[in-house]
């Protein structure tokens, strides 16, 4: 039976090993499964402080006091 | 004739150069590097399969046992693409020579059983003694515990090497008895033809199935030992 030929083995061997745990694993590696695209939520960590949550009139640039 | 029916499973040689260097690595070329966010047909298509057999299979293992997905997703398109295309006729099929596949076998096992050894000692040294044997048996039947992991990876090699042979002897067989009969007897010609072409459907299956039970088995000793 060829399978048994001994000679032969060694280079089968190599060719495999390489092929699989590099060459393919290369290929395979590279697949990426990204999530369908989405708008991203706004969310701030800063809380505003109390006079800031209602935006008064005094707070427009032109309006301050000119110094 | 003995030489003849077993010609095509000598590893190829050219000249004295080993071409099958070339053959092992030639399923590669099948698969394309995906190089954009949307790909073309073949590799969307690819991709997909891909995501379909990862699915499937990591789904019963822990997280240490899913940072072997690349690996497991490796071999099993690897034996797959590489047993399909050894039914084209004139080919030649890697997975027939028992080197290979005593090379693809042994250090998976290996890789497993001492992932086990090493993350749970005690949980993997108890697979050697099921749970409630009755005491005067525990020495042989640890005895038989150890011999049936270590032929775990004889058996894999085995396995595939002797499906994968078998199928190609039995369709060079009968495709040799389709061709002889014509001369002699048309009708019995075409029964000895579509025996053939039934045939060539089970060697498609056989081909598939072949590489999903490697990678299956493989996946059970991981999942055992992590």
């Amino acid at each position: 039976m060829p399978q048994l030929d001994t000679s032969t083995w060694l280079v089968t061997i190599i060719a495999m090993i390489l092929t699989l745990f590099v060459l393919i694993q290369l290929k395979f590696h590279k697949y990426s499964y990204p999530l369908s695209p989405a708008p991203k939520t706004f969310k701030s960590t800063s809380f505003p402080t109390p006079w800031e949550t209602k935006w008064t009139k005094i707070y427009s640039p032109l309006l301050l006091p000119q110094q | 004739m003995n030489e003849n029916l077993f010609s095509s499973f000598i590893t190829p040689t050219m000249m004295g150069l080993p071409i099958v260097i070339l053959i092992i690595m030639f399923p590669t070329l099948l698969f394309p590097t995906p190089t954009r966010l949307i790909n073309n047909r073949l590799v969307s298509a690819q991709q997909w399969l891909a995501q379909l057999i990862l699915k499937q299979m990591m789904m019963m293992h822990s997280p240490k046992g899913r940072t072997w997905a690349l690996m497991l997703i490796s071999l099993i398109m690897f034996i797959g693409s590489t047993n399909l295309l050894g039914l084209l006729p004139h080919s030649f099929t890697p997975t027939t020579q028992l080197s290979m596949n005593l090379g693809m076998a042994i250090p998976l096992w290996a890789g497993t059983v001492i992932t086990g050894f090493r993350y749970k000692t005690k949980a993997s040294l108890a697979h050697f003694l099921p749970q409630g044997t009755p005491v005067p048996l525990i020495p042989m039947l640890v005895i038989i515990e150890t011999i049936s992991l270590f032929i775990q990876p004889m058996a894999l090699a085995v396995r595939l090497t002797a499906n994968i042979t078998a199928g190609h002897l039995l369709m060079h067989l009968i495709g040799g008895a389709a061709l002889a009969l014509i001369s002699i007897s048309p009708t019995t010609a075409l029964i000895t033809f579509i025996i053939l072409i039934l045939l060539t459907i089970l060697e498609f299956a056989v081909a598939l199935i072949q590489a999903y039970v490697f990678t299956l088995l493989v996946s059970l000793y991981l999942h055992d030992n992590t």
